[in-house]
């Protein structure tokens, strides 16, 4: 295991994408401690960031510790081993994740597993905006693997979502699985405005209260909720379809007891 | 003061008949001589080496608003490609439509030292001039859009040719640019309320003229000037199936104007003009009609357009088309920018797969029309960058060119429909490196009427290019890998006498390259009275003063002055 | 004695008119014509401000005080390279040839670069790159447009000549001016109410107070009936252009994603199954959405109103699929108000250098572009930055305090012709020309239709146009770094036989994607 701790506090973003278990793997102490990382625009070594010490056990692969959020890209594109970050952590972490697993005890910044194919980030803690979202202008959102987030999520949570499963035990902003196709999200408390805006299939199971976009329609009320073969959720929920706008067959599940606001829709059952 | 010697390289040059000979190049300043002192000169040897003249690429959307937008509303395609800055070059991304730096090193890194832009609405002339002067390194022209001008259109209504060449001339002479380009005849107008035209003699809405006139006008017009380029055409109905028959309508429709066998028009990017079949379930190719027609006549030189299989996106000033291509689906973005009184426009990013049969099908038409085509000095090699692929996808497309190997190989990959509805599996020609260097330099610098390039002889502009093959010991059909290697990476790029890329590597960014225009004078110019000024203030929202581009826009200015017949 | 200069163009907001025409004596404007009340204040009275900058400032001891050019850039210079993150922060309101050198300058310094776009249509531009757009020239909508719609933007205010020069008000080839028809509407609208104070009066009687409505004008049937281009206006509140438009519809705060919605179920035919949307009834709505269906070229114009309240870049996204929907029926185009003068040039001349319009960052050596990482806001609000350059903008006057406070903590460089908000907190302080008014240059308009920025009165003395003073700015900091050992871009670049000099191998982008290998430049 190599642990890192911060040399001093970072003022300015950190960039390492060279921290995955795969880099690290096979090297000695010192190979590790020149590893390329930015420092704004200085190119520096991890050795001048970070104190660097190794152990003989096996797991976690890596761990951080310390004030992070400045440090971005740990993780990136990572395909096994695990991560475990003991303080607060910075954007891009497991970015492009492929496989392992992740754990972030504190915050994360946002895009925190954006374009993810496989693999788990657990995160106790917050997370900022675009958690699993792809970068601008792609569709390419998280095709699989599982998201755990303890605390609450910021805006557009799981746009283009392709697969996999989040879940959030917090509350979530807007546009929650915007233009989503597949996968499943599920938020044990509030979500924002603009839930499930665009989607066109998958599902999103929402606990605490929610606001429905005008172009849902409402399909049925169902007693519970199969979020994932671990995960059954009792309701009882409307059940929502969605997009309309994109002429979508997405699911929102909204948890009827909390939200007395959509009582409105039964008439139309 | 430089002078430069290229010893001993197997020289290929089709423009003065040299075929692979071994001969010495010698550069003096920014043109090749005779002969240099040998004990000043700065010696390259090129022994086991093919020489070239520096490429001239002529279509390739490298500058403009539409490109620029492409730019814009790509950051998922840059963020795959980064470049970063050296001491030598300036940073920028990729990867479909690069930044206007990255531009000018790629194609230099691939032995390239001129590109004709594609298209430029006249109105946004002064964004794409401010672009062209930021690619270093290549001599640069802009194409016209000129098909759809309001000017243009009521003129040749009125069939009056004269006045129309006068007000042409005008603008090709205020905006800077190389050459009249009509893209759709009369569907960009249309276009303005959402219609299009569907054949060459369908009417324009509220303009009593058909794309037919249009064509046949600008020609007269573009004779009457005496440009040095034909007119540059993309054809009506341009990607939709059964178009083959509006490009053999066009080719018909024009073959009386040539006089004296010389090409009357360029069809750009023939590929996507050359489908057959009603609708896409049934989409054929339709390259053996065309090749057919091309092989028996001699007014029209084609460029290819060819397909790479790349994610690339697509743009150009045909708005309706592209719109089209929208509405078949699976598309995220659909950019579409209307110019007022000019033009139209649009941008997709569009991913061509192997396994699509559509696009393994429009990779074949591409290849067969170069191969089925027995002269090279009626199609050039393109991939009208970014629409097919983007430009340093060209050694694959030469190596699909000059090697049959090369395209089974691509072949077994593709979707079956390539093999079944095409006749490239049958076709066994392979291009040499002489056909291959009309198909790139001399016969594009010769379509363009650029004298002093595409050719290394005596008084030739000093642009030159050296590939690592050796025509004696290489057979490039059978190593077509190692060949097209050589061709992604010069071993020599010489722009205007100075070394600009070794091995691959740019050297030297400093060398700006030109921007070439025509300024063709009418014996009395184009009267620009008070009842024209009222007529642009109606037309444009901008002032007839503010419209032109001045001198401020061209950084190394290069005037092709020239006297009009009219 | 006087001389008046023709068709200059107004470097004021993103309509660029380029029709004005403005007198000069004694080198001061002292005359415009067919320049709006805005263009007025700024030509004739704002750029004779007794606020002018003269000379460079730098601080010293806490207090300005006026020193040579020369120490100033060299001051400015050694606090840029000396900055491990600067931020270099403007742009908008400066000419294009200004913004090329800033973008070597950011890639020199390796710094962020960000224009003000971030903070105003930055959003249009995100939403553009998940969607496209289909837009127009202002001209296309001069000639064609029947049926425009204003939403969430003033322009009666904000932009002044937009509705008399580009669309309601003027006169295409195939589409006329509704100016009568408004005149003849603000007459019968005054009538009635002198009508009513004198009934008021005569009858003593208070007229019975109308209930707050959702829209005005006429019912919106009417607007299939009505012949000539029709205008809607979409806001919040009832605005000037609102007064002039044949229909105003207004909309709940912070709910343009949900009516853009309604409106797209409606065009697709969907029942919803709600009776209302932002407090519109779905009827209203659909009369809406049929007005749009039926027009032969419709166009809607959004302002700072839909992207910077809640959803943004998702509400502009949401509207532009509207218009793409829509494009299916009928044509139809949509289009950003643009703010300042030259924003859209600043998106340009980014992108055409780096391929990214805003939000660069430098700093790994290559361009990043990231909104939410790397604009200026996103920056400053953690405090990343460790210096900051502002050219031709005010953030000082724009910016929320807990930005203004990080950026305080660290050396702060402006260049701004006047003595405004940001250039008094500044650390070293450059005078600037009044771009348009004192140094030519090009701009962009809102349609990206570029035009020359005229010159029409000389400069004080002694003060640099921005290209002039970046420049030299940028020479200073390649100098700085020369002297550290440190490479530098091209412009120091001397070969004498480029031939025998290797070139450098640039280091490997982290985590470049296969893809990547196919372009050598990277290296």
């Amino acid at each position: 295991m190599i642990t890192l701790t911060p040399l001093r506090t970072f003022n300015v973003p950190i960039q390492t994408p060279c921290i995955t278990p795969e880099n690290f793997a096979g090297k000695t102490l010192t190979d590790i401690k020149k590893l390329p990382a930015t420092e704004g625009n200085r190119n520096i070594t991890l050795g001048d960031l970070f104190k660097i010490e190794q152990d003989p056990a096996e797991t976690p692969n890596i761990t951080l510790n310390g004030d992070l959020s400045k440090v971005k890209r740990v993780g990136q594109a990572m395909k096994s081993g695990e991560i475990v970050i003991n303080g607060n952590i910075g954007m891009h972490t497991g970015e492009k994740m492929a496989g392992g697993k992740i754990i972030i005890n504190g915050n994360a910044g946002g895009w925190t597993g954006s374009e993810m194919k496989k693999g788990t980030i657990e995160i106790h803690g917050d997370v900022g905006d675009y958690l699993a979202s792809p970068y601008r202008g792609n569709d390419l959102g998280m095709k699989g693997g599982l998201i755990t987030v303890d605390g609450n999520v910021g805006t557009d949570v799981g746009c283009y979502l392709k697969g996999g499963i989040i879940k959030i035990t917090g509350s979530a902003g807007q546009f929650l699985g915007y233009h989503m196709t597949d996968g499943a999200i599920y938020v044990e408390k509030n979500c924002d405005v603009r839930t499930g805006a665009c989607m066109t299939g998958g599902k999103i199971v929402v606990g605490g209260t929610l606001e429905i976009l005008p172009s849902f329609t409402i399909d049925s009320i169902k007693p519970k909720v199969k979020v994932d073969n671990t995960t059954n959720v009792s309701g009882p929920f409307y059940v929502f379809l969605g997009d309309l706008s994109e002429r979508g067959t997405g699911k929102i599940f909204a948890n009827k007891a909390a939200n007395p606001a959509l009582a409105f829709y039964e008439k139309y059952l | 003061m430089t002078e430069i010697l290229i010893k001993n390289g197997f020289v290929v040059d089709p423009r003065n008949k040299i075929n692979c000979e071994k001969m010495d190049i010698a550069i003096k300043d920014n043109k090749i001589v005779q002969k240099v002192n040998e004990k000043q000169a700065h010696i390259i040897d090129a022994s086991g080496l093919t020489v070239m003249a520096g490429g001239v690429d002529i279509h390739s959307h490298i500058a403009g608003a539409e490109v620029n937008t492409g730019r814009i509303i790509r950051p998922e395609d840059h963020y795959k490609d980064p470049v970063r800055k050296t001491s030598i070059t300036r940073a920028g991304t990729g990867y479909s439509i690069p930044s206007t730096f990255v531009t000018g090193y790629r194609y230099a890194e691939m032995g390239y030292t001129s590109v004709f832009n594609g298209s430029i609405a006249p109105m946004k002339a002064k964004h794409a001039h401010e672009e062209l002067n930021d690619i270093p390194l290549l001599d640069k022209g802009t194409y016209i859009l000129t098909g759809d001008w309001w000017f243009v259109l009521e003129n040749l209504a009125k069939n009056d040719i004269d006045e129309c060449a006068r007000l042409v001339s005008w603008l090709i002479y205020s905006t800077k640019g190389y050459s009249i380009k009509v893209v759709n005849p009369g569907g960009l107008e249309s276009w303005g309320f959402g219609r299009n035209v569907h054949s060459i003699d369908d009417p324009v809405p509220n303009f009593c003229v058909t794309p037919r006139e249009i064509m046949r006008g600008l020609i007269k017009v573009n004779k009457k000037l005496n440009m040095p380029h034909t007119i540059h055409l993309h054809t009506n109905n341009l990607g939709v199936p059964g178009n083959y028959q509006t490009t053999l309508d066009t080719m018909k429709a024009l073959e009386d104007l040539s006089t004296d066998g010389k090409p009357v028009a360029h069809i750009t990017h023939v590929q996507f003009a050359c489908f057959k079949g009603e609708n896409w379930r049934k989409f054929k190719s339709g390259a053996e009609d065309i090749a057919k027609y091309m092989n028996a006549h001699t007014h029209i030189t084609l460029d290819m357009g060819q397909v790479t299989f790349s994610d690339t996106t697509t743009m150009t000033a045909d708005g309706p088309f592209e719109f089209s291509l929208y509405e078949l689906g699976g598309h995220l973005k659909w950019v579409n920018s209307d110019v007022e009184t000019e033009s139209s426009g649009g941008i997709i990013p569009f991913h061509y797969k192997r396994n699509s049969p559509v696009n393994a099908l429009q990779w074949s038409i591409g290849l067969e029309l170069a191969l089925l085509i027995k002269d090279p000095w009626k199609i050039f090699m393109t991939t009208d960058h970014p629409n097919g692929g983007p430009f340093y996808d060209y050694p694959k497309v030469l190596a699909w060119l000059y090697s049959k190997k090369a395209r089974e190989a691509t072949l077994k990959k593709c979707h079956k429909s390539a093999r079944k509805k095409s006749l490239l599996p049958s076709i066994d020609r392979e291009l040499t490196l002489y056909e291959i260097a009309i198909m790139t330099r001399a016969g594009t610098a010769q379509a363009l009427g650029l004298p002093n390039k595409g050719h290394l002889g005596v008084g030739a502009d000093a642009d030159v290019a050296v590939f690592n093959i050796n025509p004696e010991t290489l057979d490039i059909a059978q190593k077509f890998r190692t060949a097209r290697k050589a061709f992604a990476s010069a071993v020599y790029t010489i722009k205007d006498g100075i070394i600009v890329a070794k091995d691959g590597q740019i050297v030297n960014s400093q060398v700006p390259g030109r921007t070439i225009w025509v300024d063709a004078q009418t014996k009395d110019p184009c009267r620009i009275d008070d009842d024209m000024k009222r007529k642009f203030k109606e037309y444009w929202t901008i002032e007839y003063e503010n419209y032109p581009v001045t001198d401020h826009y061209v950084k190394v200015s290069d005037k092709l002055t020239i006297k009009a017949s009219v | 004695m006087n001389k008046t200069i023709n068709n200059v163009v107004c470097p004021i907001c993103g309509c660029l008119c380029d029709d004005l025409e403005v007198t000069v004596e004694n080198n001061e404007i002292i005359k415009m014509k067919n320049g709006c009340a805005v263009c007025e204040a700024k030509m004739v009275h704002g750029y004779k401000s007794d606020e002018r900058i003269l000379k460079p400032l730098i601080r010293k001891d806490g207090k300005l005080v006026p020193v040579s050019m020369d120490e100033a850039i060299k001051k400015a210079a050694q606090i840029l390279t000396d900055a491990k993150y600067p931020l270099l922060f403007g742009w908008s309101s400066t000419v294009s040839e200004a913004q090329r050198i800033g973008v070597e300058l950011a890639e020199e310094l390796g710094s962020a670069l960000d224009n003000c776009c971030s903070v105003c249509h930055g959003p249009s531009v995100m939403a553009t790159q998940e969607i496209g757009i289909p837009a127009a020239t202002l001209g296309q909508i001069r000639h064609r447009a029947d049926l425009i719609v204003y939403w969430a933007c003033n322009p009666w205010a904000s932009h002044p000549r937009h509705v008399e020069r580009y669309t309601a008000f003027t006169d295409g080839r195939f589409e006329g001016s509704e100016w009568k028809n408004y005149m003849q509407r603000l007459r019968a609208d005054s009538g009635r109410k002198k009508m009513e104070m004198a009934s008021k009066r005569i009858a003593r009687v208070e007229p019975p107070i109308k209930p707050q409505v959702c829209f005005t004008g006429p019912p919106p049937q009417m607007l299939e009936r009505k012949s000539g281009r029709k205008v809607i206006v979409v806001d919040v509140r009832k605005t000037m252009t609102a007064e002039a438009a044949d229909y105003f519809l207004q909309i709940e705060p912070n709910r343009d994603y949900e009516v853009i919605e309604a409106l797209r179920c409606l065009v697709l035919d969907q029942e919803l199954d709600v009776d209302k949307v932002g407090g519109i009834p779905i009827d209203t709505l659909r009369d809406v959405a049929d007005a749009m269906m039926s027009c032969g070229f419709g166009v809607i114009y959004f302002g700072l109103g839909m992207t910077q309240s809640l959803g943004r870049f998702r509400n502009i996204e949401i509207a532009i699929a509207l218009a793409r929907d829509l494009n299916r029926k009928t044509k139809f185009v949509i289009s950003p108000m643009r703010g300042h003068f030259n924003v859209t040039g600043a998106n340009n001349v980014f992108a055409w250098q780096t391929g990214y319009p805003f939000a660069i960052d430098f700093s790994q050596g290559y361009p990043q572009f990231n909104p939410g990482e790397n604009t200026a806001v996103d920056l400053l609000r953690r405090g990343d930055n460790d210096a900051t350059l502002i050219i031709s903008a005010d953030p000082g006057a724009h910016f929320p305090s807990v930005i203004m406070q990080n950026m305080m903590k660290h050396p702060l460089i402006t260049i701004n012709p006047d003595m405004n908000a940001i250039s008094r907190l500044g650390d070293v302080v450059f005078p600037a020309q009044w771009c348009g008014i004192e140094y030519s240059g090009t701009a962009y308009r809102m349609d990206t239709v570029p035009l020359t920025l005229k010159k029409v009165v000389e400069a004080p003395p002694g003060i640099l146009t921005d290209e002039e003073l970046l420049t030299r700015i940028l020479k200073e900091v390649r100098a700085i770094k020369v002297k550290r050992g440190e490479p530098v871009g091209q412009g120091e670049v001397k070969l004498a036989h480029p031939d025998k000099v290797k070139a450098p191998q640039a280091c490997k982008a982290p985590a470049k994607p296969k893809r990547a290998k196919k372009g050598k430049g990277a290296a």
